[in-house]
């Protein structure tokens, strides 16, 4: 199905953390206006939030313990709906994970806005989390080479020799250099394990 | 005896786009007659008129004052969508209602605006729905430089990449430039299936003219496609609006004998009047209600309200017209529908599935 514009914004379901107050009033009707399914709880939010695709939460008097999951770590984009620019509460927004915010009391501008930037920024930083951790895995796997071809030298093969062994072992194996380097150093450990004495330390 | 509730009206009685602002003009006054005439309303309404000249600036310092030296709350004012996001901060400010009778571009929902016209679930994308599978999947886009312009093109090109076609240009007029020998250059060496021409007032109707001179001097048929262009139109472009495909919620009938020539635009501006009228007959003081209260208090009576009392848009039906001797003729028409500001697909069979995919 084609979606115009939407951002999948249609049906999209928002919980809002916030006492019953005229101050977000505007809010409430600009979230269904745009077509999302609005939820509005205090002082907590429930289990069933994890699957929402926005929460908006109240700066001014919330709390840690209000949350399902710890701080900075929300499944879904947030966006902090900031009376008082104290610096302590925006801190405390801020470590929440805030991905986007709205001014108190809330018109019914900028609401849009507010949906689209903290769904970018969530994506943003979800897509660094995952490079990272790809990149933390190739390291890893980088090393884990580096210690299977140490395994041949110390048997007497060059480098350049070792890294064709190694190049060979995966095609024949038929897995990737990083997959056979890891199963090279865990027999080379397991060889050496009964016999402390004479484990060569290779990492 | 009738009470009196002031108006405001906001239009422009010259500049670059007066012969739409005109138009709207007329459609309000020829309202305000209707129900000062009829006793079937205990109302009258006094205008009080503003002319902002087509000139950005003036709109929000005159609705400031209309607002502020006048008794009238409900101003039913504005042309262009920058306008009309100028004048909101001023009704919000001194508590005032825009009544706008022209199509928009969505992305829109001011508790303070009553959009009478239509947005592009009920003018562009049905008119896309029609054109692609009729003229071909390869379109052109040509606007003026300014909201209406770059969001018609952007969901334009959305419905268009999104039914399989191709969009083959995508220009901007600055409003009010004439000068577009270099589009025209383009749209002959392109020679697209259809072109969308979102320009606003002399740019379009000069982009009008040097394209019928085009299509006289290649042959080629170029038909254009448009969601602003109405029957007051057609005479400044001299005849080479002919073939041109419109779509909206109302044309002028053609077995209306006078040429009056209003179009879509003085009709919705007359509509708004009358709309105005219903919420306030029978309930004095209702002057001072807001939008989101006038629409309960009718919707709790029974009353037929054309805005929707979730965001205040006209439901309304969409009409897909051409001009074919001077004069706008129904290709198609789909029942009312109601407003999808925000595309978020309310009525989605409707609204966002184009109705077939092409293939070639």
């Amino acid at each position: 199905m084609t979606r115009i514009r939407t951002e999948n914004l249609g049906e999209a379901l928002a919980f809002v953390l916030h006492r019953p107050h005229p101050a977000i009033q505007a809010l409430i009707r600009q979230l269904s206006v745009i077509g999302l399914e609005v939820r509005e709880v205090w002082p907590e939010l429930p289990a069933e939030a994890i699957s929402a695709d926005f929460i908006f939460y109240d700066a001014d008097s919330g709390h840690d313990a209000q949350f399902p999951w710890a701080a900075g770590a929300s499944p879904m984009p947030m966006i902090a709906l900031i009376g008082s620019e104290a610096p302590g509460r925006l801190a405390w927004a801020l470590t929440m994970g805030a991905h986007g915010q709205l001014l108190k009391p809330a018109t019914d501008k900028g609401v849009y806005a507010a949906l689209l930037v903290a769904r970018a920024n969530f994506d943003r930083a979800r897509a660094s989390e995952a490079q990272i951790a790809d990149l933390e895995d190739r390291l890893s796997a980088r090393q884990t080479v580096v210690q299977a071809v140490m395994i041949f030298v110390l048997r007497g093969k060059s480098e350049a020799e070792a890294y064709e062994i190694l190049r060979q072992t995966a095609m024949a194996w038929r897995v990737t250099i990083e997959t056979a380097a890891r199963q090279l150093v865990a027999n080379h450990n397991a060889e050496r394990a009964p016999d402390e004495r004479r484990r060569t330390d290779i990492s | 005896m009738k009470r009196v509730i002031d108006i405001g009206l906001l239009q422009s009685q010259s500049g670059h786009y007066a012969a739409l602002s005109r138009v709207v003009s007329a459609g309000v006054l020829q309202g305000v007659a209707e129900v000062n005439a009829s006793p079937a309303f205990d109302l009258a309404f006094n205008v009080h008129a503003r002319d902002p000249e087509c000139r950005a600036e003036r709109y929000a310092p005159l609705c400031r004052q209309i607002l502020r030296e006048t008794p009238a709350r409900h101003i039913f004012g504005c042309v262009t969508s920058s306008s009309r996001k100028d004048v909101i901060p001023e009704l919000e400010r001194h508590d005032g209602i825009l009544w706008y009778p022209l199509p928009y571009e969505g992305f829109e929902a001011s508790e303070r605006v009553a959009y009478m016209h239509s947005c592009p679930n009920q003018h562009l994308l049905p008119l896309l729905d029609w054109a692609i599978p009729t003229l071909g999947p390869r379109g052109y886009l040509i606007g003026s430089n300014y909201i209406w312009g770059w969001e018609i093109a952007q969901i334009a090109r959305e419905r268009i990449t999104g039914a399989g076609g191709l969009v083959m240009g995508d220009r901007y007029l600055a409003t009010g430039d004439t000068e577009a020998d270099h589009i025209i250059a383009e749209i002959e060496a392109l020679r697209p299936d259809f072109i969308l021409n979102s320009l606003i007032g002399d740019s379009s109707y000069s982009f009008m003219r040097q394209l019928a001179g085009l299509r006289a001097q290649s042959g080629a048929a170029l038909p254009v496609l448009s969601c602003n262009f109405t029957e007051v139109e057609i005479d400044s472009c001299g005849g080479a609006a002919e073939g041109l495909v419109s779509a909206g919620p109302w044309f002028e009938p053609t077995d209306d004998q006078g040429d009056r020539r209003r179009g879509s635009l003085a009709e919705m501006a007359r509509l708004a009047v009358h709309e105005l009228a219903q919420l306030l007959h029978g309930r004095p003081g209702a002057g001072d209600l807001s939008l989101a209260e006038l629409t309960q208090l009718a919707l709790a009576a029974g009353q037929p309200l054309r805005l929707d009392p979730t965001h205040f848009h006209a439901r309304q039906p969409v009409v897909i017209a051409q001009i074919q001797g001077g004069r706008f003729h129904e290709v198609l028409r789909h029942p009312p529908r109601t407003a999808d500001p925000y595309l978020t697909g309310r009525e989605r069979g409707l609204t966002l599935r184009p109705p077939l995919r092409v293939v070639s």
